[in-house]
């Protein structure tokens, strides 16, 4: 399907990589003005390739490939700015974000705003910047606003301005519902969800907002679980046999 | 024309070796079949016997005819120390470079989410419980210098300072002989950020 064609210098990012047949490799990229791309680096796995270094996840990439269909050949890749390195948890919540790409976007389908918004994702996990927890739940509400999918945060279900102080059920379908009795209880407040949408750090690293992500793209994930929370956790038991508290000072899992 | 069925079905079976296509095949049953018939009953008979009776090693996950294989079972080597590689490729290649004393676990895989891989299918909970036990006092990270690998050594990490297990890891960086000018720029940032004291 669709002529042959030819893409010069694109803006891209590695989300995964396998080995292909004897010598190559297949990529799973992002492009910002392609969406995501399947690639096939041939002869990548050579002893004297270049490639191997430069295809790699987190690092941003210019890559040029020609080809049809649903997997193009990778022409050439070069680095375009400083490589950056994902360490211990950090770069596992990097997996998560990859991995929620992978599941909730299409190939060959351009989301820009979201590949800049990976972009100072990855940018912020590198340089320690943050607590991934907040950075996360900002990617993820970024991610389902570029999916058509935005949590509206600002009015609850009847077109009322959310408030503080004031709990909200959240229904997928229909948006935030005022409970009655106040924030007590079950519900999210609504000082949460102005936070979150504002990028507060205390609202997004909440644990309400963390389940409150989690409900809003489960029906996006499908049925298979997320693999790589389930390594986050697992991480963090293996770091809490040490004793005391897990260095990373969270109470759980900052993926989903 | 066509090959007669046995004729085709050993072709059919080379096939399935890496690296050989419709051509070698062809090229390798006609030499077994018109020059070389020992060769090819002597190729069969080892196959069945590996395929059937090679197993892991109960220890490190090496192949091995062997309940234990001859590395763990050794009388000579460090049983306190415990290099770790993905592949059993990689324990060929180390014991060929160096001069390793220890022993060797094989994880056979690399933390992958996006390919489903856990700990579990690395065999991590059979580690633990040899951490556990006490009876290793250090672990080498050889996984490969990849974000999987990178990930799988975090961990790792993180399992063995739990029991009080000292870790150390391979270095990586610039090939010996290459010049730094060729070295692609992943490398050598790593390379750069890895930097060592110089006495």
């Amino acid at each position: 399907m669709g002529e042959q064609r030819r893409v010069s210098l694109a803006p891209a990012y590695i989300l995964h990589r396998r080995p292909y047949r004897d010598t190559s490799l297949l990529l799973e990229c992002f492009t910002r003005d392609h969406g995501r791309v399947g690639l096939v680096a041939r002869g990548a796995r050579r002893a004297r390739s270049r490639l191997p270094g430069t295809l790699q996840a987190f690092q941003p990439l210019s890559l040029s490939w020609q080809g049809r269909g649903d997997l193009a050949t990778l022409v050439d890749a070069e680095l375009a700015g400083t490589p950056a390195r994902l360490a211990g948890t950090r770069l596992i919540s990097g997996l998560y974000a990859n991995e929620l790409l992978v599941r909730t976007t299409r190939r060959q389908d351009p989301h820009p705003e979201l590949f800049g918004h990976y972009t100072r994702l990855v940018t912020a996990l590198a340089l320690e910047a943050g607590a991934e927890g907040v950075l996360l739940r900002l990617f993820e509400r970024d991610l389902l606003t570029s999916l058509g999918y935005g949590l509206p945060l600002g009015h609850d279900a009847g077109g009322a301005p959310v408030q503080p102080g004031i709990a909200y059920r959240y229904d997928p379908d229909t948006g935030f519902h005022p409970l009655a009795g106040g924030a007590a209880g079950r519900g999210i407040d609504g000082a949460v969800l102005l936070g979150l949408a504002a990028g507060e750090t205390g609202a997004a690293g909440s644990r309400a907002a963390r389940e409150l992500m989690r409900a809003a793209l489960a029906p996006h994930l499908g049925e298979r679980p997320l693999y790589s929370r389930g390594l986050y956790r697992q991480q963090l038991r293996a770091a809490d046999a040490r004793g005391g508290p897990s260095d990373t000072g969270e109470d759980d899992s900052a993926c989903q | 024309m066509s090959f007669s069925p046995l004729v085709s079905e050993l072709m059919d079976a080379l096939r399935e070796l890496p690296g050989v296509g419709p051509r070698s095949a062809q090229r390798m049953a006609l030499h077994l079949l018109q020059r070389d018939r020992d060769a090819a009953r002597r190729i069969a008979a080892a196959v069945t016997a590996a395929a059937d009776r090679v197993g892991e090693c109960e220890h490190c996950r090496i192949l091995t005819e062997e309940r234990v294989c001859a590395l763990c079972a050794s009388t000579r080597r460090d049983h306190g120390v415990l290099c770790i590689v993905e592949n059993p490729a990689d324990v060929y290649a180390l014991e060929e470079a160096t001069d390793y004393g220890g022993l060797y676990f094989v994880l056979k895989g690399q933390l992958s989410p996006l390919d489903g891989i856990g700990p579990e299918e690395l065999g991590l909970d059979v580690l633990e419980g040899r951490f556990a036990d006490g009876g290793v006092r250090e672990i080498i990270l050889a996984t490969n210098p990849t974000v999987e690998g990178e990930a799988t050594a975090h961990y790792l990490a993180e399992m063995a300072h739990g029991h009080g297990v000292n870790v150390s890891r391979i270095a990586h960086g610039v090939p010996l002989g290459g010049e730094l000018e060729y070295v692609d720029a992943g490398t050598l940032s790593h390379a750069f950020a890895g930097r060592r004291r110089y006495d």
